[in-house]
């Protein structure tokens, strides 16, 4: 207990924020503003960046409001990396910093850009209207109110971590599909597609998963986990797109669909090797000339950043291969079954 | 733009189901939401504990009756018992209605929604979803509109009523992606902005934009403030941020400790300790900084909550968001280190005064949400009631406002009106020979109120309060926004939400010096007792000239007879 009652003595440091500029009204271009002030120990970036509008210069634009890392307003990049300038210890950045002392903060990508970090948040809400992406109670709007249904809580857990999404689009921002093409549905919504899709309330499954088949839809995620080793809340969000995949070739059969052709490239890589090799895949499944047209430039990136999975001789067959391809064959034999038994109606 | 039906100015829980449930009464009805943040965002994605509702499912034996008591009780008797009646009695069918739409919450064995226990109740009766309840309710709502395709005008600003004589013609607003200053005209007009204890700033746990801006607007048009002394404050906030370490970090075993090492709740509550309720609790806190033992730092003077003899394991396990939150936002492990705390404004039961359907004085003119005051929480606010009150009052006022619609057709807001308050707001920008940076004030007027219109307050500090509130004023009118650019201009809506909180806070300060007695959240040491036979009343808050004129409202009573409040 003794020394509860020692005082915090903060250690301080000059710290420069390199942050990315523009305002529509008079810039041609975005550029980058060096900010360097002194810090004190245990400062988020958002409160830097608070010190910086309010002391040195007034007219840098982000969003914030809550401060609690709960509203998902102040999602930024900051080296590199899309997240929460509120829950982001300005400490913790200066130790992954590529240039010593600087830290670098941009706006989301894969949003239009409104202003210095500011972007345009409308594009993904439509994507919610388009996929629905609320419940449609059985309930008649007339009787609410008067009795609950009564859902497991188990049920819930199926969806529980999906609702601590707080649409804060960081995945967004870093999702390698949005990068080649802004249509695509968006992991966040494909997560919040999935959490009203197990929800034994609502009415629309059907309709729902529907459209998350269609073009620019589930089917055109790359697996690379992104979105996931980004998000703020910690959210599988791989889980609900498998989730979704796996429902949709219950529910519809997919063959006719490229989306089809994917799934089938990656279920006979799994069963080769126990392991995705994930450079191949999408050659297989959209052709030659749209993997050279959409990819490429990004791939040739994704290298240079060692991003990309490795070329398809050096992926070793996972251990216990033997055994996991057993399973493999009958689970994929229920989905054949399955299959068949859908298309044959 | 074409004549509203009804506009909406909020998007939080309030405001949301009010515009559900105006579609629903009249589907052809011409209805907006205004927001100045994305509605998904809105402040009531903080609350974490639940709300409240008698639906006996955790405990079999509980009643709406015994829901009500708690709740006028827990008031210090200054809530109105038929309005406390309306928001118990309609609350198992919202929050079942709340379920029907698609809501999630954490279940029970027999399926239906659980319930906890929470302060001040006598029954579990909290409904919850995990600790994020607040938000999902949000996300449910804000999921509901879109289905429903009710209209957003997101990051809209909202600056002032038009008024037509004494009635309201609409609303002007900023659109703050443009900076382009807009008229609403409309047949009825809701608030819903929230609340206003982000007025004492760092020494607040609200969002930054809950600056009370929908009753700085209804003031401003001549609409009486209700209640506005009351703020209630939370023992354990942190010290840079203000931000909630939650009661779960005591009820775990942890210490509060002073700068001379002791534990100082043995002063104050020697049975109860860390655990006394959380009134007493902020108070004890508040004394000993007062009396100099407290910790100096550059963010101000606080205490340490000490969870070190916890272990790291239990606090891992247990505690892991306090655990989380004390490091992403104070840099500090609390398994190596005390946590800095100080008590932290977090939420205020006065707001615009309205009648049980939400009206205001003013024809066409609704308030609901913690920016309204009905009033159902009195002088002091029972944790899970906020919730439950933004949702029943915001169905009614939606329905209310969905009734009157139809009626009456204002006369068009004008060009020159619109001209006049885009030049208003653009006065700020001008350059000014002797200027005021907005953060000082801001950081000024968080301090004062603070100091001398905060947990403790005595008539010589409160005096001060309010000449330093009007100096702050007398300076804002020099107040210049840096940030000349029309789009995006956060510089602009900053100093706009700054001069809602003076405004506001001049009424705070006048009611806690009238108010010369101790009521719930409201402690005067120099009147340390309720005084039931000259302050069983409300207050309310008219401008006129520039200054708030006081007036009273007798509280509605019903069947139960006043009290002394102890636990
Ligand atoms: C940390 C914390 C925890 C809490 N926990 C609980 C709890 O467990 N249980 C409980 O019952 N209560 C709790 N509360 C209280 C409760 O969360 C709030 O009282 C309630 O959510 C307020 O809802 P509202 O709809 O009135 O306003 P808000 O949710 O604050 O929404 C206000 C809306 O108004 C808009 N707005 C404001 N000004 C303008 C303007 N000028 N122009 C346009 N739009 C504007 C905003 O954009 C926003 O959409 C908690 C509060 C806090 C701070
Ligand atoms: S896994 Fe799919 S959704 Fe996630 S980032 Fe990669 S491509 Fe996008
Ligand atoms: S899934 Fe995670 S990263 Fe994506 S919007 Fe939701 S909270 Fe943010
Ligand atoms: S400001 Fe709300 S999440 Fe950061």
């Amino acid at each position: 207990m003794t020394d509860s009652s020692k005082q915090h003595i903060e250690e301080k440091r000059d710290v420069t924020f390199r942050v990315h500029r523009f305002n529509p009204q008079v810039d041609s271009k975005p550029y980058f503003d060096d900010y360097t002030i002194k810090l004190e120990k245990g400062i988020t970036v958002l409160r830097a960046l608070n010190y910086i509008k309010e002391h040195v210069d007034a007219s840098l634009t982000f969003r914030a409001f809550c401060q609690a890392g709960i509203c998902g307003s102040c999602a930024m990049r900051i080296n590199n990396m899309s997240k929460l300038a509120c829950t982001t210890q300005v400490w913790d950045e200066l130790e992954r910093t590529r240039e010593p002392n600087v830290i670098r903060v941009e706006p989301l990508r894969n949003l239009p850009l409104i202003k210095d970090l500011v972007v345009e948040m409308d594009p993904l809400v439509g994507k919610m209207q388009q996929f629905s992406n609320w419940v449609d109670s059985k309930m008649p709007e007339e009787q609410w109110g008067r009795k609950e249904f009564l859902v497991s809580e188990e049920e819930f857990r199926k969806y529980d971590k999906a609702t601590d999404c707080i649409l804060c689009a960081s995945c967004v921002s870093e999702c390698t599909i949005l990068r080649a093409n802004r249509d695509y549905v968006s992991p966040a919504v494909l997560l919040k597609s999935y959490r009203m899709n197990v929800d034994s309330r609502d009415a629309s499954h059907e309709q729902r998963l529907a459209g998350l088949v269609g073009d620019h839809g589930v089917w055109d995620c790359t697996h690379c986990y992104r979105c996931q080793e980004t998000c703020v809340k910690h959210i599988p969000i791989m889980d609900a797109i498998h989730g979704i995949r796996e429902d949709a070739i219950e529910r519809r059969g997919v063959k006719d669909t490229s989306g089809a052709r994917h799934a089938e490239a990656f279920m006979t890589d799994i069963g080769k090797k126990g392991k995705l090799v994930e450079a191949t895949l999408p050659i297989r499944t959209n052709g030659v000339a749209w993997t050279l047209k959409n990819l490429l430039p990004m791939a040739f990136k994704m290298v240079i950043k060692r991003r990309t999975p490795p070329p398809p001789l050096l992926v070793k067959s996972t251990s216990g291969i033997e055994q996991f391809r057993a399973e493999f064959r009958e689970m994929s034999g229920h989905v054949a079954k399955d299959h068949e038994k859908k298309s044959g109606e | 733009m074409k004549l509203f039906d009804i506009v909406i100015v909020g998007g939080g829980g309030a405001g949301l189901y009010a515009a559900m449930e105006a579609m629903k009464a009249n589907p052809a009805l011409n209805i907006a939401v205004l927001s100045k943040i994305y509605p998904n965002r809105s402040h009531t994605s903080a609350a974490q504990g639940g709300a409240n509702a008698a639906l006996a499912n955790s405990a079999k034996d509980d009643t709406v009756e015994m829901h009500i008591f708690d709740t006028i009780k827990g008031s210090d008797y200054l809530a109105d018992q038929d309005a406390v009646e309306v928001l118990c009695s309609e609350a198992p069918k919202i929050i079942r209605e709340l379920e029907n739409m698609g809501t999630p919450w954490s279940r029970l064995d027999d399926k239906t929604i659980a319930q906890r226990p929470f302060g001040g109740a006598g029954r579990p009766r909290c409904c919850y979803c995990a600790d994020k309840t607040g938000h999902t309710i949000l996300q449910t709502l804000y999921e509901q509109c879109l289905r429903k395709g009710v209209q957003f005008f997101n990051e809209y600003f909202a600056l002032d009523l038009s008024l037509d004589g004494s009635r309201s013609k609409g609303i002007i607003a900023m659109n703050i992606k443009t900076g382009k200053v807009e008229a609403f005209p409309a047949r009825t007009v809701i608030f819903a902005t929230g609340g206003y204890a982000k007025m004492y700033w760092n020494r607040s746990s609200n969002a930054a934009g809950n600056t009370g801006d929908g009753q700085a607007i209804a003031y401003r048009a001549g609409i009486p403030l209700k209640d506005m002394e009351f703020v209630q404050f939370h023992p354990t906030g942190l010290r840079k941020s203000g931000l909630l370490v939650t009661e779960g970090a005591r009820g775990e075993g942890g210490y509060l400790v002073n700068a001379l090492g002791e534990r100082f709740m043995s002063r104050y509550a020697p049975e109860k300790m860390e655990l006394g309720p959380r009134d007493l609790v902020s108070r004890s806190l508040e004394t000993e900084i007062l009396e100099g033992r407290g910790f100096d730092s550059p963010a101000g003077k606080y205490l340490h909550l000490d969870l070190r003899h916890l272990g790291a394991d239990l606090i891992k396990s247990r505690l892991p968001q306090i655990r989380e939150m004390c490091m992403y936002f104070e840099g500090v492990d609390p398994i190596d280190e005390p946590i800095p705390v100080r008590p932290t404004a977090h939420y205020s039961m006065g707001g615009i005064d309205t009648d049980n359907f939400g009206r205001t004085v003013m024809e066409g003119v609704y308030a609901a949400g913690e920016c309204g005051c009905v009033s159902v929480h009195g002088a002091n606010r029972l944790g899970g009631n906020s919730l439950l009150d933004i949702l029943v009052f915001g169905r009614i006022a939606g329905r209310a406002a969905a009734e009157e619609a139809g009626g009456f057709n204002p006369s068009p807001i004008l060009d020159n009106e619109v001209a006049d308050k885009d030049q208003e707001i653009r006065s700020f920008m001008r350059s000014k020979g002797h200027y005021e940076r907005y953060g000082t004030l801001r950081e000024e007027l968080g301090q004062t109120l603070g100091m001398n219109v905060g947990i403790y307050r005595e008539s010589s500090k409160i005096h001060r309060g309010i000449e330093e509130i009007a100096a702050l004023k007398e300076r804002f009118s020099h107040v210049r926004v840096f940030d000349t650019g029309d789009v995006y201009n956060t510089n602009l809506v900053q100093v706009l939400e700054l001069r809602n909180m003076l405004d506001l806070a001049e009424t705070v300060a006048a009611g806690a010096l009238v108010r010369e007695e101790s009521r719930g959240s409201h402690t005067r040491t120099d009147y340390p007792t309720r005084d039931d036979i000259n302050w069983h009343r409300h207050t309310t808050y008219t401008l006129m000239n520039g200054k708030p004129v006081l007036g009273f409202k007798p509280v509605s009573m019903g069947r139960y007879e006043l009290q002394e409040r102890t636990y």
